[in-house]
């Protein structure tokens, strides 16, 4: 088959639909590039391929971010809305994570509408071959079906379809999702442009028919109530929202599942890839932690029109025999019924260390990377740093400066330098304890800290600017004085009401807060001092073994990351301080 | 995170220890001003450009010294930051004793090549210059290393990694409940979360305290005179002392204490201890304490005088004498033999040993030139150690302050989690100063290995 080249050039092609995709494609596309997303299956567009939530501890405050910088996420997320916790509430205010669980099919065709009506972005559905590059950057895509999309940028979001692989029990077969082929072009087009590939393994719960569960026998979760609404932009949730189930494992769980670990692909080597500690399979749960009596399980609804109920906590690749004997062991699920299997998939992921902090790979000027192809997991984790991506590579091709978010700011800024600068062993997932500025970054104030940026990037529309301004400096006097004369609207995303709860919330952290800001002051001195790519730690006989050692396999950019290096010493960071100093002057 | 903080007011001996009879002290930083007028007096809080005053340095009540103190304003000082030069007299004592009025009045001990560096960082150091800083640091970062290799590097290290350990394990506990999606962790065992909180701080404060005491530089060298009854020890103490400290009687036996004095010779300061003399035939309890004392003082020794009287036979006490200053003497100690009395005829032979007479001031020379040359060599030994030292005392007594305002939050009803991990975050910055950051994985690591978390 000839290739032909698809007639209009754009300026940035996002490969992939999924939650880093849309959000890529959207920022990109409010930025004024030209942009195309191109997806193997547009009815898949947002698919929630594992649990039907959005936000969690952490994750809940990534999608304030987002949703501050005029992401689309958690508008979304409103929209298909059924349940909803603010979760952590017994805890302070500054780890108060909302979480809201979500009509999938809902979520999915209210994320493609909002891509449908984005003016400047082009939907195809075909399944992306062979990154096109000239001298060395990248000039656009090949499809599968022969086409050549020119791009100056191009953002690849595979997610878990890179050369991805189903287990469930001994059997495996390849997949990108259950159901959905792999992308198995692509990989070998990215290791020729010299990408670092390496292996990671998730894995999802079955699905169970609402009939075969015993509700009578669970306790119900209800939502909250009212709802909040996860996007500062939606006034209220006025439908009638569900609740989710909660039930616990017990004895007999534990006895099915340690006499069916031989059907393991974990627990028998079949699969060896890294998976996510903090989302262990039920498998792996019951072997590491054999004296807890019972494990939670939330029964979660995949939507409103469907009986099709999601098993939190269950996640599992044991034979499909052994899944359904774990069900039926537990109070409530006794005669489920079994509409899907869990399994675990194993894919490839790009090392996120050969990655600028604009997501762009180093190597392949012009290529970004976002989401699960860097080695993390979660929709909210993809979502931001699609954002992030879309918003570089449009300013890359306009030539202006990037967008960088500071770890003081964002915990978006958070995830992008453990990324960038630490790399991944395992699926990354954010966590409150990453960020060291916990108590500025909350879901609270992610407007204050963020909204100035989506302004003046273009992403939020500038009427509402001067309202924000009025916000921000009512919020402020308040936190300082306890008092302001600043008149807001009654109603929308910034209220007096609203500036008072904030305030509060900063004063009751005051004195913290006070410290954080002077270490991140003094922080962001350091990262500019760049340190060059070609920095030979071995000539510096001052740095201790260790250090030497993990700072030439971290190769931090900046002094800053460098001080963040595990075992490297304040004196150590004030001898490299010198070095690059001097080098600087050098060169001068 | 273990970065260099500019913006804090450092202090630190800028003259070579204990070479002369006068020694500067530096201070320089924003607050450097503001550091030396509160234990200097008059105060000089804002001063002219190189203002120059004779100025009391006080210890609360206490005159210290009288000094000449130099303010330079920034830009237009060594380091391009404020700075006060404070000019003192060159005892061990009163430098020490400066140095820690300035760390108690806010200013901390600067690293190996700190002020340097600042001056380079603030253009004040040509290119040519500026090549030398790299391996003034390094050099001191090595210099550094060595002096603390047998603390840091060893049991010491792996203390303060056991402090870094336990502190990782209290955050675990209080971040695994912040970051539990679905709280079904537990509550925090708040009566066991507060013991080993207080053990902790406990064993971090006995570990600072290991820091302060560290000998040498801060209390100058001791010395100890031992010897049978009635070799002159004390007559040699009065002697170099200039004055009747000790009681000089000639009958045996008088000095049944140890007597303890501060002698300044050549601005260096030796602590001397006189002991009783080791009676081969001590009888009664009081001589017994005496000479049991006067055990511990030859083996806390870093030189050791033995005195035998010259004009007397070998007898079996002089004999006693010298076996159990071997036996005591501490590794390294120096031991100097010394034969009295050299105005009077000799009867023994010591080709090694110095002659000294108390009458005549004859050897008394040749002795203070020891103390000197030994005090010479601890000062050399130790010129880095006690910068380590002072910066490891102030990463423990931060990280132990922590600890402490963890524990007043966590005995609080229904304690707020979030703050108290600050806290142990705040102590393991402060740990870092010695062992570097700790990263969030490492906490996240304990997390996994101790909660079953997670979804």
């Amino acid at each position: 088959m000839k290739a032909f080249d698809y007639p209009e050039i754009f300026d940035v092609a996002v490969i992939g639909g999924g939650h880093a995709g849309c959000e890529a494609a959207l920022a990109a596309a409010r930025l004024g590039a030209r942009t195309l997303l191109l997806t193997q299956d547009l009815d898949t567009v947002a698919q929630m391929s594992c649990n039907p939530s959005i936000g969690g501890v952490g994750k809940g405050q990534l999608v304030r971010e987002l949703d501050a910088l005029g992401g689309e996420m958690a508008k979304v997320t409103d929209r298909a809305m059924l349940s909803c916790h603010m979760l952590n509430i017994s805890r302070g205010p500054a780890v108060h994570s909302p979480r809201a669980q979500c009509d999938k099919k809902l979520y999915q065709f209210a994320m493609k509408h909002a891509l449908e009506r984005q003016g400047g972005l082009l939907l195809v559905q075909d399944e992306a071959a062979e990154l096109l590059t000239r001298g060395g950057k990248v000039s656009g895509v090949l499809t599968a079906r022969g086409t050549r999309y020119r791009a100056a940028a191009v953002i690849l979001t595979a997610g878990t379809f890179l050369r991805g692989l189903i287990h469930i029990g001994l059997r495996s077969f390849p997949g990108g999702r259950y159901n959905h082929p792999p992308s198995s072009l692509l990989s070998k087009s990215l290791e020729g442009l010299g990408l670092r590939l390496g292996r990671l393994k998730t894995g999802t719960p079955m699905r169970l028919h609402a009939r075969g569960i015993d509700f009578s026998k669970c306790e119900p979760q209800a939502p909250d109530s009212p709802a909040l609404p996860l996007s500062h932009f939606t006034p209220a949730i006025t439908r009638r929202l569900l609740p989710c189930w909660i039930t616990r494992t017990n004895a007999k769980t534990a006895a099915v599942i340690s006499a069916g670990l031989g059907g393991s692909p974990l627990y028998s080597g079949k699969i060896s890839s890294a998976g996510p500690r903090y989302c262990p399979s039920i498998e792996d749960k019951i072997v590491k932690f054999p004296h807890h009596g019972a494990h939670h399980l939330f029964l979660e609804p995949e939507g409103f029109d469907t009986e099709e109920y999601y098993v939190n906590g269950l996640s599992t690749s044991l034979p499909e025999a052994t899944q359904i004997d774990i069900v039926r062991s537990v109070a409530g699920l006794e005669k489920a019924e079994l509409m899907r299997a869990g399994y675990a998939i194993e894919y490839d992921y790009c090392d996120p260390r050969a990655l600028d902090y604009t997501l762009q790979s180093r190597a392949v000027p012009g290529l970004f990377l976002a989401g699960q192809v860097n080695g993390t997991t979660g929709y909210e984790e993809a979502a931001a740093q699609g954002l992030v991506a879309g918003v570089n590579a449009a300013l890359k091709v306009r030539g202006e400066a990037p967008f960088i978010l500071r770890r003081d700011e964002a915990y978006i800024g958070v995830m992008i330098d453990d990324l960038v600068s630490k790399g991944v062993d395992e699926p990354y997932r954010i966590f409150t304890s990453r960020a060291e500025y916990r108590l500025m970054l909350r879901q609270d104030n992610a407007d204050l800290r963020l909204a100035g940026h989506g302004f003046r990037l273009g992403l939020l529309g500038p009427e509402l600017a001067p309202v924000f301004e009025r916000y921000r400096a009512a919020a402020a006097e308040l936190a300082e004085k306890g008092k302001t004369k600043a008149v807001l609207p009654e109603e929308g995303p910034w209220t007096l009401a609203k500036a008072r709860a904030t305030a509060a919330v900063e004063k009751s952290y005051a004195s913290y807060i006070k410290r954080n800001q002077a270490d991140a002051e003094r922080l962001k001195k350091f990262e500019h001092l760049e340190i060059p790519a070609d920095f030979r730690y071995a000539h510096i006989k001052a740095l201790s073994n260790e250090a030497r050692q993990k700072l030439e396999v971290n190769r931090p950019l900046t002094l800053a990351q460098a001080a963040r290096v595990p075992g490297v010493t304040p004196g150590e960071v004030q001898l490299l301080w010198v070095l690059l100093e001097k080098g600087s002057k050098n060169e001068r | 995170m273990p970065l260099p903080d500019t913006d804090r007011t450092i202090v630190a001996l800028a003259t070579p220890p204990g070479t002369g009879a006068l020694a500067i002290i530096r201070l320089s930083g924003p607050g450097a001003f503001s550091t030396a007028a509160a234990f200097t007096s008059p105060p000089q809080r804002a001063p002219a450009h190189r203002l120059v005053r004779m100025l009391d340095v006080r210890d609360g009540p206490r005159l210290i010294d009288r000094t000449v103190a130099v303010f330079f304003r920034a830009p237009a000082s060594y380091t391009g930051q404020d700075t006060v030069e404070i000019t003192c007299h060159g005892s061990p004592y009163i430098v020490r004793t400066l140095l820690n009025l300035a760390v108690r009045s806010g200013a901390v001990p600067a690293a190996p090549g700190e002020f340097t560096l600042r001056a380079f960082l603030n253009g004040k150091l040509d290119l040519a210059q500026a090549e030398a800083v790299g391996g003034l640091i390094a050099s001191g970062t090595e210099a550094a290393h060595r002096a603390a290799l047998a603390q840091v590097q060893g049991t010491m290290s792996a203390r303060v990694r056991a402090l870094k350990t336990a502190a990782v394990r209290l955050l675990a506990e209080l971040e695994a409940r912040l970051d539990d999606s679905y709280e079904e962790t537990a509550p925090v065992a708040a009566a066991a979360f507060l013991r080993d909180t207080a053990a902790l701080k406990k064993e971090t404060l006995a570990l600072a305290a290991g820091f302060e005491a560290g000998r040498g530089i801060r209390e100058g060298i001791r010395v100890v005179i031992t010897g049978a009854p009635n070799s002159g020890k004390s007559s040699l103490l009065n002697a170099l002392l200039g004055y009747d400290r000790a009681i000089v009687s000639p009958e045996a036996g008088t000095t049944r204490d140890t007597l303890e004095v501060t002698l300044e010779i050549h601005g260096f300061s030796v602590i001397f201890t006189d002991t009783a003399g080791l009676n081969a035939a001590a009888r009664g309890p009081l001589e017994t304490e005496g000479i049991r004392r006067a055990a511990k003082a030859v083996s806390e020794a870093d030189i050791i005088l033995l005195l035998k009287d010259g004009s007397a036979p070998l007898t079996p006490s002089d004999k006693l004498a010298r076996r159990r200053a071997g036996e005591l003497a501490a590794p390294g100690a120096a031991l100097i033999e010394i034969l009295t009395k050299a105005d009077l005829p000799a009867k023994v032979r010591a080709a090694a040993a110095i002659r000294t007479s108390c009458r005549t001031g004859a050897g008394l020379a040749a002795v203070r030139r020891i103390l000197v040359e030994k005090q010479k060599k601890v000062f050399r030994d130790g010129a880095e150690a006690p910068v380590i030292f002072a910066r490891h005392f102030e990463a423990l007594g931060g990280a132990a302050a922590e600890l402490g305002r963890l524990q007043d939050l966590m005995k609080k009803d229904r304690p707020k989690l979030e703050l108290a991990a600050e806290h142990l975050r705040g102590a393991l910055e402060a740990l870092g100063a010695i062992l570097g950051e700790t990263a969030p994985e490492e906490v996240l690591a304990d997390i996994f290995r101790n909660f079953c978390v997670g979804k």
